[in-house]
């Protein structure tokens, strides 16, 4: 064991102790220490982004499209944006207004009852009036929706049948009438609901609005109290019958789409920003990644073969070196990127197929230059075989070579999937932050002046391809001291 | 003088096997593939499915493609290109080369005036960085480089785009000239320019810095060298030192740089001609991908192929006759 030690000289240092080593050296670069914290930073939120995410980073209509982020109420100019709203209004929460005397009311803690027992000849309209209030001190919301659950059942009484009207009474006091729902009392279970939306041009047209126009801000156009109406009315027209017509009304969803939403606001689906910020760590982490170490494997390889080889092998590899180098990269991407699909994966393979070239190259030179060193020849005669020694002596000599060049080799991947993504020729399941910058584009985020959406994606971008840069530049100088400052 | 050119000779053939194998790769990925793996026949894309059967035979074989793509195809290709003829447009039906000329003006304009301005500021700072070594101003440049290195172009484009397009309004955000073009040459040249601003900046912003850091660690590199001693031991200034011996012998890779900068002036650029919606060639290839118009992209990849190897051609020669001691290599 000694002796076997003593053969080989120094024993080789382990990793903890050559890593604790590499530390103390970047300490003392200031730019190593920041490219390495934010390296950091990016690592852990591509590692857990997905899981602090406050939503899926496509869920659609979580607020009004082009919300603006929620802590901009800071700004007097935001101050009265709505954020969501919603009303669930239940059972007890309806004031009853007013009520006729045929029909009677259960109330219990899911849905209120409406029971029109009819015993004598009592024909004619028997309504009942709910109401309930609530403050809005906002602007106008751009839209809004509502919807009602019930369920009707009668006994006996063939033609009559019941409407439920809900009105929307504004600061004014002016009516409009949202919805009017003919019920004929076979709606036995919980099914369809009643549905209003204020987009609906049918609505539109029958409240006498413009169809092109927004509903909401024509209704809800002033800060103040509003009040939900909702009327029910039975209509007996059944002659000589003893009957019963039972209305049971469930929560009444009023619903207002934030205009000021999470931490940086929605699209134009109304899906978070923020999500999709941090959803795009993952992605870019994981094209940066992958794509340097194929591209590094591959120029690793074919370098140190060519230079090792030499002779034609060598003039072969060189060759095809060579011509993938004098192509341009980013049109044939594209073309490629279009003719073959939108998979992140093969788009993965394509940049690092098209990235190994000048590492190859300076793989090669340093590899010919060892071949001709004397410890490789001492080695190769005590009768090493070629594989041995590019394995044991060859590569170990090239490590710092290759850490650098990963640390450097990323962010141009990063940078080449993100041009893609910005094109529109992006994976349309990935959300990466090229992809942000696309939809902002597409979606007519420049003209309505909508930074939040497209700094927060393009600075992510440039300081992840910056923490790799300033990283392997600091391991470029620890490791090769010849570009030190020195005088 | 024999061994000058039998170098530039053994340069050309490499050259030309390099351009022949560029050749046959970009057929292969952009025909070949396409064709026979994912089975995509172009035409598919651009035949109108409304036409009869011979309507569309006729079509496929004013283009060529009723033959098999690989090797029929390819060597009608190949002996096309010798021709001087790059195809036509499947869409347009124009000649390639034509429509290639008539983009070619706008992005010569862009990416000429960029990348000499680009040569320009980043060869300076570059020098006055490594003249200064370790002081502030080197520190500034270094961290700036690496900075706009890491700028996505996009990216910086978007940012003109948004500032100075949209919010100040200073700069027009779409186009090569106005809409009509004015009459007046002196007013439409104006015009050029003005539209010019912001993608011209976008291009030398995020061109420059990685250029001069290139430039620097060149210079550097060369700094520790016993000759440069020797010149400093002698006496001379830091000044003749820089630019009579550093400058000389990093002028190989300059060059070589150079020369691989240069085809970009014409296949242009994609990005940031998409985004200032500038009528060159970059976007004309970008939409012609979109389209699988592929004779465009063949062509603009031939010809930035072919430039990239004529120009390190002539960089060659020019090291050749400079430096004789390449020509052993």
């Amino acid at each position: 064991m000694n002796l076997s030690n003593s053969l080989r000289g120094k024993k080789r240092p382990s990793l903890i102790v050559s890593l604790l080593d590499f530390f103390k050296q970047l300490k003392r670069h200031k730019v190593g220490i920041c490219g390495f914290l934010l390296l950091l930073f990016y690592f852990i939120l591509g590692i857990i982004g997905p899981y602090i995410a406050p939503h899926a980073p496509f869920e659609m209509r979580l607020a009004e499209a082009y919300a603006v982020p929620d802590w901009f109420v800071i700004f007097p100019q935001y101050r009265d944006y709505p954020p969501n709203i919603v009303h669930r209004v239940s059972t007890s929460m309806w004031e009853l207004v007013e009520k006729s005397n045929e029909l009677t009311l259960k109330i219990d803690k899911s849905a209120i009852s409406v029971i029109y027992m009819k015993a004598s000849e009592t024909n004619g309209k028997k309504s009942l009036f709910f109401s309930y209030s609530f403050e809005y001190p906002y602007r106008p919301p751009k839209t809004f929706y509502l919807t009602l659950k019930f369920k009707a059942t009668k006994v006996n009484l063939p033609s009559s049948y019941a409407r439920i009207n809900i009105y929307l009474v504004n600061t004014e006091g002016k009516r409009f009438l949202l919805l009017s729902k003919r019920v004929v009392g076979n709606e036995s279970k919980w099914v369809t609901p009643l549905d209003v939306d204020s987009r609906d041009i049918t609505l539109k047209l029958r409240l006498g609005v413009d169809p092109f126009a927004d509903l909401a801000p024509l209704i809800l156009n002033s800060k103040g109290t509003y009040k939900i109406l909702l009327e029910l009315e039975v209509f007996d027209r059944d002659v000589n019958t003893n009957g019963v017509f039972n209305i049971t009304l469930g929560e009444l969803l009023f619903r207002i789409p934030g205009m000021r939403y999470g931490l940086l606001g929605t699209d134009n689906n109304g899906s978070d920003l923020f999500s999709q910020l941090l959803y795009g760590a993952r992605v870019s982490m994981i094209v940066g990644l992958l794509a340097s170490s194929i591209s590094v494997f591959l120029g690793l390889v074919i370098g140190v073969i060519a230079g090792y080889e030499g002779g034609f092998v060598d003039q072969f590899l060189l060759f095809i070196t060579d011509t993938l180098y004098f192509m341009p990269i980013l049109p044939l991407l594209i073309a490629l990127s279009v003719f073959y699909g939108k998979n992140i994966y093969l788009q993965i393979l394509l940049i690092a197929s098209l990235s190994w070239m000048a590492f190859a190259r300076t793989v090669r030179s340093y590899t010919l230059s060892l071949r001709e060193s004397l410890f490789v020849e001492a080695v190769r005669a005590i009768g090493a075989s070629d594989i041995y020694i590019i394995i044991k002596h060859i590569i170990p000599q090239l490590i710092p070579l290759i850490y650098v060049q990963l640390a450097l080799s990323v962010p141009g991947a990063v940078l080449l999937e993100a041009s893609l993504s910005f094109l529109g020729l992006g994976d349309p399941r990935v959300p990466s932050w090229g992809r942000m910058l696309y939809s902002a584009e597409l979606a007519g985020a420049f003209p309505r002046l909508i930074w939040w959406w497209i700094l927060p994606p393009g600075l992510m971008l440039t300081f992840f391809a910056l923490s790799f840069i300033l990283f392997g530049y600091a391991l470029d100088e620890i490791f090769n001291p010849r570009l030190r400052v020195r005088r | 003088m024999a061994s000058l050119w039998r170098y530039i000779a053994k340069r050309c053939v490499d050259r030309l096997l390099v351009l022949l194998m560029a050749l046959i790769l970009s057929f292969i990925l952009l025909r070949v593939i396409p064709y026979y793996v994912l089975g995509i026949d172009p035409s598919f894309f651009f035949l109108n499915p409304h036409m009869t059967e011979e309507q569309q035979k006729l079509i496929r074989k004013r283009f060529g493609l009723d033959e098999p793509v690989f090797p029929n195809q390819f060597v009608r290709y190949v002996f096309n290109l010798f021709k001087g003829d790059l195809g036509y447009s499947l869409y347009t039906g124009r000649p390639v080369i034509s429509e290639l000329l008539e983009r070619l003006p706008n992005t010569v304009l862009l990416l000429g005036t960029a990348t000499v301005l680009q040569i320009i500021v980043g060869l300076t700072i570059g020098i006055v960085a490594t003249m200064k070594r370790g002081s502030k101003v080197d520190a500034t440049v270094v961290s700036l480089g690496l900075f706009l290195n890491a700028f996505p172009a996009f990216f910086v484009g978007l940012l003109f785009l948004l500032l100075f397009g949209y919010y100040l309004g200073w700069f027009p955000i779409a186009g090569t000239v106005s809409r009509p073009p004015p009459k007046d040459p002196l007013a439409y040249i104006l015009d050029l320019l003005y539209h010019l601003v912001l993608p011209l900046s976008t291009l030398i912003i995020v061109g420059f810095g990685g250029f001069a850091l290139l430039i620097r660690s060149l210079l550097v590199s060369q700094l520790g060298q016993d000759y440069i001693i020797t010149a400093r031991a002698k006496g001379l200034p830091e000044r003749v030192v820089m630019f009579k011996h550093v400058l000389k012998n990093v002028l190989g890779p300059i060059l070589t740089i150079l020369a691989l900068t240069f085809p970009g002036i014409v296949s242009g650029a994609v990005i940031t001609e998409t985004i200032f919606s500038w009528y060159g060639v970059g976007r004309w290839l970008f939409d012609a991908s979109m389209q699988f118009d592929f004779p465009i992209v063949q062509g603009v990849l031939f010809i930035y192929i072919i430039l990239t190897l004529i120009s390190l051609l002539i960089v060659d020669i020019i090291l050749g006759v400079v430096d004789p001691r390449v020509r052993l290599e």
